[in-house]
């Protein structure tokens, strides 16, 4: 087990362990707390890169503001999760967190929370829980697609640098959550329409932003560029290993494609890899795919000269998520890699 | 992010396209290669199905070898380029101002300047640009134009790239190996598997880029090929396609998912050994009869037969969302 940075918490419930700026961080601890989270579901509204405003619902932590997607939620083995729900909105939602295996039955719901009521769920992590997951509304087969989801890291207990006990070590992490919008089925849910049976997405997010290009409006925003989002950018000098824990809410399946650096591969779908192999491009499944990889911040090998430093793109290669509205190429889901 | 060479950026562009950044600057750090690459452009080929339709074809020419450029056709896929680990290698991509392009080598790492993706550093026009890399792990990749990149993937602007290890000077001259100490073959295929939406092949350069609807978030393909060749029926005789080899010899298949669906590669009942993907050895072999996989991923594949026979090998395209067959191609492997 890993030795370094146990940090004493004393059994403290302690405020959510969330973070809403950037990367995840993490201390281990020695022993086990209460991680307590209180979340909104709220409505709203997004504007897409080319103006369309799409009606969208989230977990937000305040009454009135979605957030898309929820904070992050970071823990580890044997910590209590208690997370109350506030049900803002006129129809019955829920928060459950998915199964570890994709295609798994969700480990914990807080149930149907009634239009104005609220539930708290609380779920005490088992030992051999580490790993990725996404907490989403499962009311309806497409609540997620609207934005009810997050992310919710599970680290084994007292370790601080490892995805699961044993497994390749990073010092940083973060959450790629991928999303694609068709907004048909946002505004035959806002108003109560019938729900299309056969979505084509026209938009295409990481962490809830589409990239813009130099140039364009918001480009270099964190708000609203993903490029800059430092919840999806990658940034470190070499050696900065980072563990991205790619979640795919969405419609689509695609295929994660770094530049600069082959990634490890370690989890694909819930399951660890038998062997890591080093890929530039990385099958990530619909219906609830998942993958655990880290963009280990080598120097770019192929480099002549050699460099150190310098800015690439993650994108999906699948290219027509790398579209908005049908066109505007550069607005989709990518993000930046920044060799410091 | 910043490194844009063109005059301006984005917004505007030229003509009627945006977010384009225009530039044809200097390498840094240029250096005599060992290897040259001259990529000109072609933007008037085509491809005819089986069925008898066609389709407008966009892609790479060889310069050196006299291709053209522009308003000409070419090869579909693109010139392959092949190197030896450990060689500085330049692609000299040649673009008229008619048009910007970008070589991008998939699966290469090289510096920003030289990764070919126009806004993080610039789309060629009006000259010339010379892309310098060096790569360090041999294996199968390819080479795409990064420039409005969904259409011109789409349109062909493609092709193949390998990396051969060095020889090792223990091996007989005319060893062939799929990577440094890696496992010997005697005959090799490059099956890049790809789908074709006739829609999509009626637009002009920059479709979609200053915005309005273009459809390029969806690609409803009519046609599956594999390296060029339509799969319905052609790829099962084409000699570029389709293998014939002696009963003992060991076949390398190269397989490039090069499409934007994904892809499930059935080999008919024969068993590969997959040795590496996307550039890179595996840690240890796969031995499987069928791989699952999505847009730019690469499988290195051994086969070696032990009878003789004909296998009938059939790439099955899904739709990226619904996962419904979308259509199939086929190619064989014939062991005399």
């Amino acid at each position: 087990m890993e030795r370094r940075a146990f940090l004493k918490a004393g059994g403290a419930s302690l405020a959510s362990a969330l973070m809403g700026s950037g990367m995840l961080t993490w201390s281990a601890r020695s022993e086990a707390a209460t991680i307590s989270q209180t979340l909104y579901i709220t409505d709203g509204t997004k504007t897409m890169p080319d103006g369309v405003s799409v009606y969208v619902k989230g977990y937000g932590t305040t009454a009135n503001t979605p957030l898309i997607p929820a904070p992050s939620i970071i823990c580890q083995e044997g910590d209590t999760l208690s997370i109350t729900v506030y049900n803002m909105l006129s129809v019955t939602h829920n928060l459950v967190i998915g199964g570890l295996v994709s295609g798994s039955a969700p480990i914990a719901s807080t149930g149907d929370i009634a239009p104005g009521g609220n539930k708290t769920l609380t779920y005490t992590i088992p030992s051999g829980a580490a790993g990725s997951y996404l907490f989403y509304d499962n009311k309806t087969s497409y609540n997620r697609f609207l934005g009810l989801h997050g992310g919710l890291a599970i680290m084994p207990a007292g370790i601080s640098n490892q995805l699961y006990s044993g497994s390749p070590t990073f010092v940083k992490q973060q959450f790629w959550i991928l999303n694609d919008i068709d907004p048909a089925l946002n505004t035959a849910v806002k108003n109560g329409t019938t729900i299309p049976t056969n979505f084509t997405p026209r938009y295409f997010t990481i962490n809830g932003l589409s990239s813009r290009p130099p140039g364009a409006a918001g480009h270099g925003d964190p708000t609203i560029d993903a490029l800059y989002d430092p919840r999806s950018r990658l940034s470190g000098h070499v050696g900065d290993r980072t563990l991205v824990r790619m979640l795919n809410t969405g419609m689509c399946s695609h295929a994660v494609h770094t530049h600069a650096n082959h990634m490890e591969w370690l989890t694909d779908r819930g399951t660890i890899r038998p062997a890591v192999w080093k890929k530039d491009t990385l099958y990530l499944r619909n219906n609830l795919g998942k993958i655990d990889a880290i963009f280990p911040f080598e120097a770019p090998p192929d480099a002549y000269p050699p460099v150190t430093s310098g800015h690439f793109p993650m994108h999906l290669h699948d290219e027509m998520s790398q579209t908005a509205g049908g066109g505007l190429y550069q607005f989709g889901s990518m993000t930046e890699l920044e060799f410091l | 992010m910043g490194m844009n060479g063109g005059s301006g950026g984005g917004g505007g562009g030229m003509g009627s396209a945006c977010y384009v950044y225009p530039g044809a600057p200097a390498t840094p750090g240029f250096v005599t290669p060992d290897v040259l690459f001259q990529r000109g452009i072609y933007m008037n080929g085509s491809m005819t199905f089986d069925d008898g339709n066609s389709v407008t074809i966009w892609g790479f020419t060889d310069l050196a070898a006299g291709g053209g450029g522009g308003m000409t056709g070419g090869s579909f896929p693109s010139p392959a380029m092949r190197v030896t680990e450990g060689q500085i290698v330049h692609t000299a991509l040649t673009v008229n101002m008619m048009w910007m392009h970008t070589v991008h080598h998939h699966g290469i790492e090289p510096s920003q300047e030289n990764d070919g993706v126009g806004h993080f550093s610039w789309d060629v026009t009006n000259g010339t640009y010379t892309y310098q890399w060096r790569p360090s792990h041999a294996g199968t990749y390819f080479y795409h134009c990064h420039t409005n990149t969904p259409l011109h993937a789409e349109m062909g602007m493609y092709g193949g790239l390998i990396v051969d290890p060095v020889p090792n000077p223990n091996d007989p001259p005319g060893t062939k190996r799929a990577f440094a100490n890696g496992p010997i073959y005697d005959v090799e295929a490059i099956w890049a598997a790809d789908e074709i939406d006739p829609a999509w092949h009626t637009l002009q350069w920059s479709a979609g880029t200053c915005g309005g609807d273009v459809g390029l978030n969806n690609l409803n393909p009519r046609y599956f090929i594999i390296t060029g060749v339509d799969g319905a029926s052609s790829a099962l005789t084409n000699p570029g396609v389709a293998v014939t080899m002696q009963k003992g010899q060991r076949l390398l298949v190269r397989y490039i998912c090069a499409g934007f669906h994904p892809q499930k590669i059935d080999f008919g009942g024969l068993t590969a050994t997959v040795v590496a993907s996307d550039g890179r050895p595996l840690p240890q072999a796969w031995q499987t009869t069928s791989i699952e996989a999505h847009s730019a991923e690469r499988y290195d594949c051994i086969f070696q037969p032990t009878t003789t026979g004909t296998w009938t090998v059939t790439v099955t395209y899904y739709h990226w969302r619904s996962g419904a067959v979308l259509g199939t191609a086929r190619t064989r492997i014939n062991v005399v």
